[in-house]
């Protein structure tokens, strides 16, 4: 009860706050449509014939699906990744100094606030890829069954993602300058444009580092595929294994900073 | 004039002594570098060198990878460009210095002259840090007419700057910057022939390259680069570009000096 | 009561030598203070170089642990109870921040009201009489960034009252309000400790403020303590001087040998303006009476007297020049 209760504080708040300007529409929904069809037009120059060395690793016909889940599944996490930047901007203007004279619980305002704002930052581009699902004719090719499963499991995972995301942000004093290092890897990376088989093992390596991989793997598998929770199951293990370890983490991090900004007065820890 | 350029100049030369951009200064490196080491993996490792026909039809080269490379240089070069002019006014209005700079009687042309001219040594650094990146992906660097290079770099330099300025009185107009130069950035990471050439695309999104400078500036660059043409050859790419920035200057100039105007009835007034 | 024995704080600051090596340096910013907060009490907080005021505050709030010392609350532990103690505390700072600009003013208070485990009718209750009380209904929906200095710094109050807190800091709560708002925020703190009972800690530059609202202040420089009193006793133990201006018909230099004979003790210094005399008299002691009943012997009649009492201002003036020097 008194979790939904700053839940729905905390996505009141961020609503007022962050969608005051519509301009924010365009982060959500153009960019990331842009940014999928840009990466459609990038597979053109090579072979996309039958004979095409793709095929080894996935469907070729299915390559507008393939991006579109892909892209569906970046802006779950890259949209939370946008709104932990505005926890420096809390600094800054001294609220969390006010957040912090409450008797909150930290960790469930961190988690909460990736929550709240989830929703909101989502819900355009989920339509545009309904949309686009009807225009191009693939909507007979989703296993609609699976479609509330592999979404809320998206949800579950942006939702940790994002607190972890939160506390990063509320401690570093430039976190702006990891944005800019990890938003394009992430997006490659992951398997969001180009499936992470057909990596070197080092470029598999750096896949394991970020969590959208896992989710994403499932995600497909569930929705593109047709798997049964079965079928996934061991998959399903090594996610919640990372997402507890990232939660881990968060908690830790957080417990650290408080403490760090009980001694100094300050809330920058690194 | 040549006070308000060297003023101007020096003033931003300080400021980056003082705190360097280092977010820009590498993110800008790193959206050239990242454009090159995905085209890299996609083609080596995803696509095993497979190219379709149509690419060397409408690229006019089979050296993909020296596309894309040139294409991520150009795009990273463009972006940095349109990022220091347009935001030049934005952030005075954002210091509170906006007001003093346009009580002098100082020249307009010399602040941004100035302001361009000191930004370009940090987007010159940028541009070498990613083609020493690219030369080690597979981009050549032997047998190219340098002066024909500078040449098509700056056509596109005046041409890109004139669009910056109808850049910056729409970040007026809007009291913002990061999302409308990302949404121009995205749009035309889509449209100028960057990472594949633009005739993949339908006609009805392909008009929208035609009036981007970085269209013509990127083909003119890979032509003289990896075809090594002559200037002549370039010549109406140049010209194309020096048309854009002959239509947009007035423009640019126009809106800059109405939004000026605005920005300070809406905050002061 | 809050009680804070033998507080101290030290801060340890990284100083850059150069790009790879920094030292370490360690500032004593509060040292062995010893501060009490009654119920329905108002205390004063004052410091001549401003340093350990927000320290202090941020250390009876919880924000901040102490290196030293121990603070209680009506019994529990700063430290190790601190969730507990920050429903009983609130903090409010002067100035711009530390509310949500985009929100309305109910928003904010609502916000801040479900952090502090409020909810449903019983917050909404709180809401409308907290607006209601710092004159803020009209407003409410409004955004904050629409809002003057004043209205803002009332929000803050408002926010600050959001759990009911029986203990209240204050930081600057006047900063650069109009004379008008500031006065009725005065009138509201007084109600607070007085009608309701709440403890408050003011820290402020304006002194008459000080003097006007504090049952006792601390004066503290560099982090401790040098003066602790009712600001009465501050300022007749640190000023000792009283200074009376009179307004007079012409006098003689015979009636001003007088005069000045009978006021032993004391320094006189006369001036003459036209066909009136000015006199100014600073004295040990009141000399108010006797003044009076001299010029009343010598006939002259008082065109104006002006009495200048001390104040906790001269006072702090006093001791900032004593510490100087």
């Amino acid at each position: 009860m008194k979790l939904l209760s700053i839940l729905v504080a905390e996505t009141i708040k961020s609503h007022q706050h962050n969608f005051h300007n519509k301009l924010i529409y365009f982060s959500l929904l153009i960019w990331p449509a842009l940014l999928f069809v840009t990466s459609y037009y990038s597979f053109k120059p090579f072979n996309l014939s039958d004979s095409s060395p793709l095929s080894a690793y996935m469907d070729v016909d299915q390559i507008t699906m393939f991006l579109l889940t892909g892209y569906l599944g970046y802006i779950f996490f890259w949209s939370l990744v946008q709104s932990a930047w505005g926890m420096s901007y809390e600094r800054q203007a001294g609220t969390l100094e006010l957040i912090f004279l409450t008797p909150v619980s930290r960790i469930v305002v961190m988690f909460s606030r990736a929550a709240g704002n989830l929703l909101e930052a989502v819900w355009l581009f989920t339509g545009f890829t309904l949309f686009v699902l009807v225009v191009t004719g693939n909507a007979g090719d989703i296993h609609w069954w699976n479609v509330p499963l592999g979404l809320g499991l998206l949800s579950v995972s942006a939702i940790v993602w994002g607190g972890f995301l939160n506390i990063v942000f509320l401690f570093s004093r430039d976190a702006g300058i990891l944005f800019t290092i990890f938003e394009e890897p992430m997006q490659f990376f992951s398997g969001v444009r180009i499936p992470v088989l057909a990596f070197p093992l080092w470029g598999k390596m750096i896949a394991l580092i970020f969590p959208l991989t896992y989710v994403l793997e499932i995600f497909r598998d569930l929705v593109l595929n047709g798997k049964g929770l079965v079928e996934l199951a061991e998959q399903f293990i090594v996610l919640f294994g990372v997402l507890a370890f990232l939660a881990i983490v968060s908690a830790f991090l957080l417990k650290k900073a408080e403490t760090h900004a009980k001694e100094t007065g300050n809330m920058v820890l690194f | 004039m040549w006070l308000a350029f060297s003023a101007t100049f020096q003033r931003n030369y300080l400021v980056m002594k003082r705190a360097f951009p280092w977010s820009f200064f590498l993110g800008h490196i790193l959206s050239g570098f990242y454009i090159i080491i995905f085209a890299y993996l996609t083609y080596f490792y995803v696509f095993k060198k497979d190219l379709s026909v149509s690419f060397s039809t409408y690229a006019g080269t089979d050296d993909y990878l020296s596309y894309v490379i040139l294409g991520g240089l150009l795009y990273s070069f463009s972006v940095s460009l349109l990022m220091i002019a347009s935001r030049a006014i934005i952030t005075e209005l954002r210091e509170g210095t906006l007001e003093a700079l346009l009580l002098t009687p100082s020249s307009r042309k010399g602040y941004f002259l100035g302001y361009v001219a000191q930004g370009l040594t940090r987007v010159g650094i940028e541009f070498a840090v990613i083609t020493v990146t690219g030369y080690f992906f597979g981009l050549h660097l032997q047998n190219i007419n340098w002066l024909s290079v500078i040449i098509v770099l700056f056509v596109l330099i005046v041409s890109t700057f004139s669009q910056a300025l109808v850049l910056g009185s729409f970040m007026l107009y809007f009291r913002d910057t990061y999302i409308t130069q990302n949404t121009l950035f995205v749009l035309m990471g889509l449209v100028c022939s960057i990472t594949f050439p633009a005739h993949f695309l339908p006609e009805a999104v392909r008009w929208i390259g035609t009036i981007m400078p970085l269209t013509y500036g990127v083909d003119a660059l890979r032509l003289v680069w990896i075809e090594g043409k002559s200037l002549s050859d370039i010549l109406p790419y140049l010209w194309k570009m020096i048309i854009l920035g002959i239509i947009y200057f007035p423009i640019g100039t126009f809106f800059i000096k109405r939004m000026e105007k605005y920005v300070l009835e809406k905050h002061f007034g | 009561m809050i009680e804070a024995k033998n507080l101290g704080k030290v801060y340890t600051v990284k100083k850059k030598i150069n790009f790879f090596r920094s030292e370490k340096e360690k500032v004593n910013a509060v040292k062995g203070l010893n501060l009490t907060i009654g119920e329905g009490e108002i205390v004063g907080l004052l410091g001549l170089n401003g340093a350990g005021k927000t320290t202090t505050i941020k250390m009876l709030s919880t924000l901040l642990n102490p290196s030293a010392g121990k603070i209680t609350i009506d019994g529990l532990d700063a430290v190790k109870d601190a969730i507990k103690v920050k429903s009983m505390v609130n903090m409010i700072a002067g100035g711009e921040r530390m509310l949500y600009w985009r929100l309305t003013g109910a928003q904010n208070l609502r916000y801040f009201g479900k952090l502090y485990g409020l909810s449903g009718g019983v917050l909404e209750d709180q809401i409308q009489n907290l607006l209601e009380e710092v004159g803020l209904t009209e407003a409410s929906n409004t955004p904050v960034e629409l809002y003057s200095k004043g209205m803002k710094q009332r929000l803050h109050i408002a926010r600050g009252l959001i759990n009911n807190p029986k203990y209240l800091f204050l930081d600057e709560p006047t900063l650069g309000l109009d004379a008008p708002v500031a006065k009725q925020l005065r009138e509201m703190v007084k109600s607070l400790a007085k009608n309701q009972g709440k403890g408050i800690l003011l820290t402020s530059h304006y002194l008459k403020e000080v003097e006007e609202l504090c049952d006792r202040v601390y004066i503290i420089e560099k982090g401790s303590l040098i003066l602790h009193d009712t600001p009465e006793n501050i300022t007749a133990s640190v000023v000792k001087n009283y200074h009376v201006k009179i307004e007079s018909s012409a006098l003689s230099t015979s009636q001003q040998n007088r005069i000045k004979q009978s006021l032993t003790g004391c320094s006189i210094e006369f001036s003459e303006q036209g066909d009136s005399s000015e006199m100014q008299i600073i004295a040990p002691f009141d000399p108010t009476a006797l003044i009076i009943s001299v010029c009343i012997k010598e006939s002259v009649a008082i065109q104006k007297l002006e009495l200048k009492r001390p104040r906790l201002e001269d006072a702090i003036l006093t001791l900032a020049k004593e510490k100087l020097a």
